[in-house]
């Protein structure tokens, strides 16, 4: 596609991809659990999270957590704490069932049925660049009603399919300038 | 060289100061008319605060005076001829032509006033028959203006008064309360005119606005939908206030010039540090107490602003996404959050802080209204304190118009939920405004809007009014004891002849009255 950037921020421009900016939004919108891992009350609430039924078990087993039920039981029993690799391990494996769970009811609010919802698009931050370089790019917002292809991407956890979503589902119905909206400052909008 | 003909004349000019009923009485005449003080004001052509002094004692002299004058005799004519009329619904039996005789001993009109005309012409004649204000039914004869059946028997009061709205055709009645017995001494209004037909102007020509009356509608819809049942419509519709005022305020800005951004990129400032954590924006509450009473005894007033929160909804808002600058400036036309050293206060014996009790010293972040009061009361009209100095500042191209449109819909629907006696609607607006306001910022209840700068500004801006009020009180030499909360000051003196009291969003209720230090020991 044409209008993708290729040097972004060669001239001062500060920004995200969109990609990033809607994973954000969506993560803000699923709600993590906040206290961090590394903390005993913040390690117990994710692996209760990840061993709260056999399906739930089972889902975590799939995302990746691959320790025997005996080293979980005793992570629960505090006999023993998880090393700095399963801490990271927990963490993944939590934030991507979480998002695997939440998806589908995110999806049918950002759906509403076909109406979809309305995003905002706040353009990438030109403070930095030089007076001549300044282009004018104005904040937009855009009713996006197929949300199917980018939940699916960041329940995934995917990078470049929720960028290649992002960009056909919703970016490019911009117009033709759309390659603007590429780097963003944030993308809002609700569910 | 006397010249007897001036002297002639200035006798002859020097008559006696025409009469004026007591200073009491002034001020029921005005209010059993549902007249504003400030309305009077204007037409008489004198200060609100002027009549205020008319009616607490003082005497107007002169040319206002023979004005004023002219409308209490005619404000008493008008209310002899409301009570008539309010009697004869009473007792039926009577005949109606023997009340309205302007000479009713209940009212002695002044011979001297010039507004006391004997007009018998009150009772006329109809050319047309018009629907009688008090049954609907085609009357022959007007009186004072209003037709109506002279004779009891044609008239069907009786039978209760089945007025549907025009708005709100599927309202069942329970909603309009018939006014209660115990308020029957006041006179009833002879029958509202008929709501207006909103038009706008369309090319060359008018056409009526197609702006749904949404709030109207979702009430008669609630009523409607829980069979009149007034508790559970008010339950029904103060739980979907959240989603109903986001419609409201959506369908406000049709039309207009800039749009409502929800999600803007927000500074570290106006973050919670943590979920259950505050950011570090100070909204300069009110928590001020007077140190010392001056000795004796003191009657304590309790005010209450109405809707403090529904009035603050106009307030400079920042457009777009915040941006930083630094230095001493203020710019007018940009509203945010800034970093301020606040002035020193010495007026903290008899007037509030307008950074309100703020504990610890030092730089703090407070938003535009606080911002802009510290400026006004800083400057020459005032010279309270020295101006407060702004190191840095987020802020953004900013309108005051942004929630009129909305905050005007909420009002007008106030008011005439507090003019028809409608608890429905007055609960579900109230919901609206309260629940909009605390919910603007990053509340679950309320995701499609994450405003928190605006949430911050709207209620520094309903503290500020408070302080405003605080001050105004002080001003005309009222003792100003607490400020506190939203929406609540309390005062010493004839608060009566500062604030109006009502319900209206420009007026003020007592919320309690108390006596404070020892009565002066007897000799």
């Amino acid at each position: 596609m044409p209008e993708r950037n290729i040097e972004f921020g060669k001239f001062g421009a500060r920004g995200i991809r969109g990609h990033e900016a809607v994973a954000r939004q969506l993560d803000a919108l699923a709600g993590f659990v906040t206290t961090p891992v590394t903390q005993r009350r913040g390690l117990l609430a994710r692996l209760h999270y990840l061993t709260r039924s056999g399906h739930a078990r089972q889902a975590a087993r799939a995302a990746g957590l691959t320790v025997t039920d005996r080293t979980l039981k005793a992570w629960l029993d505090g006999r023993r704490g998880p090393s700095r690799k399963n801490l990271e391990l927990i963490e993944k494996t939590y934030r991507i069932v979480r998002r695997h769970n939440v998806a589908r009811y995110l999806l049918a609010r950002l759906n509403r049925e076909g109406r979809g919802t309305r995003v905002e698009f706040h353009p990438l931050n030109q403070s930095q660049v030089d007076r001549p370089h300044h282009r004018a790019v104005a904040y937009r917002s855009l009713n996006v009603r197929h949300w199917d292809r980018i939940i699916e991407a960041w329940a995934a956890d995917d990078a470049t399919a929720l960028d290649d979503a992002w960009i056909t589902d919703a970016v490019v119905d911009l117009g033709s300038e759309w390659g603007q909206y590429e780097y963003v400052t944030t993308i809002g909008f609700a569910a | 060289m006397t010249d007897f003909g001036a002297i002639d004349a200035l006798l002859a000019g020097a008559a006696k100061e025409v009469p004026l009923p007591s200073a009491e009485e002034r001020r029921t005449l005005r209010e059993e008319l549902n007249l504003s003080r400030p309305r009077l004001a204007e037409v008489l052509g004198v200060s609100p605060s002027t009549v205020a002094g008319w009616e607490s004692g003082r005497d107007p002299s002169g040319e206002v005076r023979e004005k004023y004058a002219y409308f209490l005799a005619g404000a008493r004519t008008k209310l002899a001829a409301e009570t008539a009329e309010t009697a004869e619904l009473a007792e039926p039996a009577e005949p109606l032509t023997a009340h309205i005789d302007p000479a009713t001993p209940t009212a002695p009109a002044d011979p001297t006033a010039p507004g006391t005309t004997e007009d018998p012409d009150d009772v006329g004649h109809l050319a047309a028959p018009e629907p009688c204000v008090l049954c609907g039914q085609p009357a022959h004869h007007q009186v004072a203006g209003f037709p109506q059946h002279l004779d009891p028997a044609e008239c069907e009061t009786a039978v209760p008064r089945e007025t549907a709205e025009p708005t709100a055709p599927a309202a069942p009645t329970p909603a309009r309360r018939e006014p209660e017995p115990s308020r029957v001494d006041r006179p009833a209004r002879p029958g509202r005119p008929p709501r207006g037909v909103p038009v706008v102007p369309a090319g060359r020509r008018l056409k009526t606005t197609d702006t749904p009356d949404l709030i109207g509608s979702a009430v008669a819809a609630a009523l409607a939908e829980h069979s009149g049942d007034v508790e559970a419509a008010t339950k029904a519709l103060v739980k979907r206030a959240i989603p109903d005022a986001m419609a409201l305020l959506d369908h406000s800005r049709k039309g207009g010039r800039y749009d409502v951004i929800a999600h803007p990129w927000l500074p570290d400032v106006l973050r919670k540090q943590s979920a259950r954590g505050a950011d570090q924006i100070w909204e300069a509450r009110p928590k001020w107490a007077r140190p010392e009473l001056p000795p004796g005894e003191h009657e304590v007033t309790a005010l209450d602003v109405n809707g403090a929160y529904l009035s603050a909804l106009k307030t400079h808002l920042p457009l777009g996404q915040l941006e930083h600058s630094t230095g001493d400036h203020h710019d007018r036309r940009r509203a945010g959050v800034h970093l301020i050293t606040p002035p020193e206060w010495e007026h903290d014996a008899y007037l509030p802080n307008p950074i309100g009790s703020r504990d610890e010293p030092g730089p703090l972040w407070v938003t535009e209204p606080t911002l802009r009061l510290l400026l006004r009361v800083s400057g020459p009209a005032y010279g309270l304190c020295d101006p407060p100095e702004i190191h840095e500042s987020w802020t953004s191209g900013a309108t005051e118009g942004l929630l009129e449109k909305f905050r005007v819909a909420l009002k007008d629907a106030r008011d005439r939920a507090i003019a028809e006696d409608d608890e429905v609607t007055l609960d579900y607006v109230k919901a609206m405004y309260a629940k909009f306001v605390s919910t603007l910022g990053e509340s679950n209840y309320n995701r499609e809007l994450y405003r928190a700068d605006w949430m911050h500004l709207i209620r520094a801006q309903a503290f500020a009014n408070l302080w405003w009020k605080a001050h105004r009180a002080y001003d005309q030499g009222l003792m100003v004891v607490r400020a506190m909360g939203t929406d609540e000051f309390h005062v010493v003196g004839d608060w009566r002849a500062v604030f109006d009291e009502g319900r209206g969003v420009t007026e003020v209720k007592v919320k309690d009255v108390y006596s404070v230090g020892a009565p002066h020991p007897a000799d």
